[in-house]
C-alpha cells in the first residue's frame, strides 16, 4: 500500500464522498482505485443506509439536516448523497420561501433517488417538484397569465447558462410549462406537514404551438426537456457544474458566460461522456473519477462547509451509529455559510474562496478544533492505536508526518510544517507505548491535531 | 376481575382527539393516571418532556425535560404509571429508568449501561405486572429483564435471533392480568408471548402490510379482556389481536380536530382557507404511530407520533358468560342459527 495509493483514495473520498475513516480508507485502497470508481458510480451495488434504524432513532423532520449530516457520515453509497448536495447547490431552493420542510425535504430525497441518473429524468423530476414550482413561482404560471421565473432559471441556471438561448425561448419555455403545479396541502397546524403532490392542471396549460431553440411544436414542459438535454450547451453547463463541485474551484456561475472554463479540455471531455450517454450523471462521474485532471487536483478546492464538518466528524469518528444532537452539526455549516435547505438565492451559494472570510474561518477553526479536542474519541483513539504500533519512539519530526498522515493524508506547506515541527521539538520524543505517560501523549497528539486542522491547508480538500 | 368467556365486540369507535401541534410535539407514548390525568411523552431532536393532560384535552403543565442530569432524559421511549400514579421513563440513550410523582418531582432514577444481567443497554419497553413489578426490554442486547420497581434485578431471558424466545431489536412489553408476558420483537416483525418467568409460549405476526402482519411494529398494550393492542409504525396503524394472537382489527385513524384545535383555527383565516382548497382525507390517518395504551374503562389512546396528537377510541365490547357464547368451533360454517 504506497503512501500515494492512500493520499489518491483519500481524495477520491473526500471528493466524492464525506472523507473515511482510516480503516475505511486503507480497505479503499485494497480494493483498487478503479474498482472503488466503479462501485462509487453503481450505487445500487451498496448496501442502502439503514431507514428502520432512521426512523427508530430520529424519526422526526425538525431534524432533517441532522439526519441528512448523519446520511452523509454513514452511507455506503457516499457518492449518491454527494449528488444530493451538488443537486442541491445547482437546483438550489429555498426553505425561507417554502416554509415547509417536508417539501424540502422531499426534494433533497429526490435527488438522492434520481440524482445519479439521466439529466432528462432529474428535470423531468426537478419541474414536477413542489417546493421548486413554489420556489419559482410556477404555481402562478397559467395560460393567459404567464410567470417565466421558473422557465428563465431552468435555462439560465439549471441546464444551459446564459447565451444559449433567446428571451423568446424563456418566454415558450415557461407557456410550456403552465399548469405545472401542486394541489395544497393540509396546512401545517394544528396536525403537522403533508407533503403536496404534483398537479398538472389541464385548464391552465397553454396547449399552443410553441417555437423552441429551433424547435417548434404544441409543447408541454416534457418536450421541452427533451430538446434541453440534447443541446451541447446543457453537456459544458452540467460539466462545468461537476467541475466545479468535484474537480476544482471555478468562478461563480453567473460569470461563467464571459469567463471560459480554467480546463476547457477537462470539460470536453466531460461533455463529451455526457452526450455520448444519452445524459447519464454516473457515466459522467465515472469519467471525471477517472480522469488525470482530477487526480491531479488535490487540495485545488476550498472545503465547503458541509464538507468540512463531515471530514472532521469522519476523523473523530462522532456520529457512526445513532446519537442525539446531529442537529447541531447542521447549526455548525449553518455558522460557516451554508445553511442546509436554505441556499441563499437560486443561485446558491457561492463556492470556492468565497467559502471564507475572517467570521466565516473563525467559525471553521473553532469548530474543527473543538472537535479534535476530545480524545475519548473513537478517531482520536484510533490514531493512537496506530502511533502505538509503530513500535518505536516517535522523533517530533516523524511525529508531525504520522499526524498529517492520520489527519489526511494532508500535504502542508514549509511554514505549516515548521511550525509544527517547533511544536512537536518543544516536547522532544515521544512514545505512545509508554502507557506512564499516556496522559501527556494523548494530550500532545490533541494539540497536534488542533493545530493541524486550524491550519490554512486543512481549509482545502 | 377474572378473565371474560367471551367478548361481544360491538364496535370500536373513534371517540376524539387530543391536543395539536407545538402542545404535543411527536408524542411517543402515553401513560393513564387516575381521574382522567394523562401522561403524554413527546420527544424530537434536542427536546422531550411529559404533557400532562386530561381526557377532556385540559392542559395541565410539563413534567421532566430533555437532557442528562438528574431527573433528565434524553432519548426517552416509554411512559407508565404506578397504582399511586407515579410516573416511571426508560431512557434508551441514558441507559436508565427515571421515576417523578403525578406533580412532576423526581423521586428515583437508576439503571446501569452494560450486557451483563441486570445491566441495561438500550432499554425500550416497560410494563408492570400485578406486584409492580418493573419489565424492560433492553433492546440493543435482545433481551427482556424483571426488575423490582426500585431497580432490583431479578430474572431476564433472550438472546439475538429469531428463533423462539430470541429477539432482534425488541421494542414494547406489555403484562396481562394473568401475569403473561407480550413482547414486540420489532426486527423480526412479531409479537412473542412468554410466561412470567420467561418461557416462550407463542408467537404471531410477520413481515408484511396485511392483517396480522407487521411493518417494525413498536408499542404494545393488552386490556383487561386480555386483548392485545399492537402499535404497527411502519404500517401507520394499530392493530388488534384476540389473547390467542387472532387477527381482530385495525385502526388506520379517523381524527377529528381537537378542542384546541378548533379554538386555535377559530383564529386563524388563512389556515382555514387553505384546508378549504386541500383534499383533507389524509388528516384523519395515523403516522407513524409508536406506541399504544388502554385504560381499564376501554378507551384506547394512540399517540399519533406524526400529527402531533392522540386519538381515542372507545372499546364497546361486552363480556360474555358461558351461556351466551357457545363453545370454540374448529371449523368455518355457513349454517346459520
Amino acid at each position: 500500500m504506497s503512501q500515494n495509493d492512500v493520499a489518491l483514495m483519500a481524495h477520491l473520498m473526500r471528493r466524492a464522498g464525506f472523507g473515511t475513516t482510516r480503516t475505511e480508507l486503507e480497505a479503499y485502497v485494497e480494493k483498487g482505485y478503479e474498482n472503488v470508481v466503479d462501485d462509487l458510480v453503481h450505487p445500487e451495488r451498496g448496501t442502502p443506509i439503514d431507514e428502520d434504524i432512521l426512523e427508530r432513532y430520529f424519526g422526526s423532520e425538525g431534524g432533517y439536516v441532522g439526519i441528512w449530516i448523519y446520511r452523509m457520515l454513514n452511507s455506503r453509497c457516499p457518492l449518491q448523497e454527494k449528488m444530493a448536495l451538488f443537486w442541491h447547490h445547482v437546483f438550489a431552493t429555498g426553505l425561507g420561501k417554502n416554509q415547509h420542510i417536508l417539501a424540502s425535504t422531499n426534494q433533497i430525497d429526490m435527488f438522492r433517488r434520481v440524482g445519479m441518473g439521466k439529466m432528462r429524468d432529474i428535470l423531468l423530476e426537478l419541474s414536477k417538484d413542489p417546493a421548486m414550482i413554489f420556489w419559482l413561482d410556477n404555481n402562478e404560471n397559467r395560460k393567459g397569465e404567464p410567470n417565466e421565473n421558473y422557465g428563465r432559471e431552468l435555462l439560465e441556471l439549471f441546464s444551459l447558462g446564459v447565451g444559449n438561448y433567446t428571451e423568446d425561448d424563456i418566454k415558450n419555455c415557461a407557456l410550456a410549462f403552465t399548469g405545472w403545479t401542486f394541489g395544497q396541502p393540509i396546512p401545517l397546524y394544528p396536525h403537522g406537514y403533508y407533503a403536496p403532490p404534483f398537479l398538472f392542471v389541464e385548464e391552465e396549460h397553454d396547449d399552443r404551438e410553441k417555437t423552441f431553440l429551433g424547435h417548434t411544436g404544441n409543447f408541454n414542459g416534457d418536450d421541452i426537456i427533451n430538446i434541453i438535454v440534447e443541446q451541447p450547451a446543457c453537456a459544458r453547463f452540467i460539466s462545468r457544474h461537476l467541475y466545479n463541485f468535484f474537480v476544482a474551484d471555478e468562478p461563480q456561475v453567473p460569470s461563467w458566460n464571459v469567463t471560459p472554463p480554467q480546463d476547457p479540455d477537462a470539460i470536453e471531455t466531460l461533455a463529451d461522456a455526457f452526450m455520448a450517454s444519452d445524459g447519464h450523471i454516473s457515466h459522467v462521474l465515472g469519467v471525471l473519477f477517472n480522469a488525470d485532471f482530477f487526480k491531479e487536483a488535490r487540495f485545488k478546492k476550498v472545503k465547503s462547509p458541509t464538507e468540512l464538518v463531515t471530514g472532521i466528524l469522519k476523523l473523530v469518528g462522532t456520529g457512526q451509529g445513532p446519537q442525539p444532537g446531529m442537529a447541531q452539526y447542521g447549526s455548525a455549516t449553518q455558522l460557516m455559510g451554508q445553511k442546509l435547505l436554505d441556499p441563499p438565492t437560486v443561485e446558491g451559494w457561492h463556492t470556492g474562496k468565497e467559502w471564507i472570510d475572517g467570521g466565516l474561518l473563525t467559525a471553521r477553526v473553532n469548530f474543527a478544533v473543538r472537535e479534535v479536542s476530545d480524545a475519548s474519541k473513537p478517531g482520536i483513539q484510533d490514531i493512537i492505536a496506530r502511533l502505538k504500533d509503530n513500535g518505536h519512539p516517535l522523533s517530533p519530526e516523524a511525529f508531525v508526518e504520522s499526524c498529517l498522515e492520520f489527519a489526511g493524508p494532508l500535504v502542508v506547506g514549509d511554514t505549516t510544517r515548521q511550525y509544527l515541527t517547533e511544536f512537536a521539538e518543544a516536547n522532544g520524543e515521544i512514545d505512545f507505548r509508554d502507557d506512564t505517560t499516556a496522559a501527556e501523549n494523548q494530550a500532545l497528539l490533541v494539540s497536534m491535531l488542533q493545530l493541524i486542522v486550524a491550519s490554512r491547508e486543512y481549509q482545502l480538500g | 376481575m377474572g378473565r371474560p368467556y367471551g367478548l361481544l365486540r360491538a364496535g370500536f369507535p373513534y371517540l376524539k382527539c387530543l391536543s395539536m401541534r407545538r402542545t404535543t410535539n411527536f408524542p411517543v407514548d402515553i401513560a393513564i393516571g387516575k381521574e382522567g390525568r394523562l401522561y403524554i411523552l413527546c420527544r424530537s431532536d434536542n427536546t422531550a418532556m411529559i404533557r400532562k393532560y386530561t381526557v377532556e384535552d385540559e392542559d395541565l403543565g410539563t413534567m421532566g425535560r430533555y437532557g442528562q442530569g438528574e431527573g433528565q432524559f434524553t432519548w426517552p421511549v416509554t411512559i407508565i404509571a404506578d397504582s399511586e400514579e407515579n410516573i416511571y421513563v426508560s431512557d434508551e440513550y441514558l441507559h436508565r429508568i427515571v421515576a417523578f410523582n403525578s406533580e412532576g418531582e423526581h423521586i428515583g432514577t437508576w439503571g446501569e449501561h452494560g450486557t451483563d444481567p441486570g445491566q441495561l443497554n438500550g432499554p425500550a419497553g416497560i410494563a408492570f405486572d400485578s406486584d409492580e413489578n418493573l419489565y424492560v426490554v433492553d433492546s440493543l442486547s435482545h433481551r427482556v429483564q424483571k426488575f423490582t420497581k426500585d431497580g432490583k434485578f431479578l430474572l431476564g431471558w433472550g438472546s439475538y435471533g429469531d428463533g423462539e424466545g430470541e429477539f432482534n431489536m425488541p421494542w414494547g412489553v406489555a403484562v396481562d392480568e394473568l401475569g403473561d408476558v407480550y413482547v414486540v420483537d420489532w426486527r423480526n416483525d412479531r409479537v412473542q408471548k412468554f410466561d412470567a418467568e420467561g418461557k416462550f409460549l407463542f408467537a404471531f405476526g410477520k413481515s408484511g402490510s396485511g392483517n396480522g402482519e407487521f411493518n417494525r411494529p413498536a408499542g404494545i398494550d393488552v386490556d383487561l379482556h386480555g386483548d392485545v393492542y399492537v402499535a404497527d409504525r411502519g404500517n401507520d396503524r394499530i392493530q388488534l389481536f384476540n389473547a390467542e394472537g387472532r387477527y381482530v382489527q385495525k385502526f388506520l385513524g379517523d381524527a377529528t380536530l381537537s378542542k384546541v384545535s378548533q379554538a386555535y383555527m377559530m383564529t386563524n383565516a388563512s389556515p382555514n382557507r387553505m384546508r378549504d382548497m386541500a383534499d383533507l382525507e389524509p388528516q384523519k390517518y395515523l403516522r407513524q404511530p409508536k406506541s399504544v395504551a388502554v385504560s381499564d374503562d376501554g378507551l384506547m389512546f394512540v399517540p399519533d407520533f406524526g400529527s402531533y396528537r392522540v386519538q381515542v377510541y372507545q372499546n364497546m365490547a361486552v363480556p360474555l358468560t358461558e351461556q351466551e357464547f357457545s363453545p370454540p368451533r374448529r371449523s368455518v360454517t355457513l349454517h346459520q342459527e
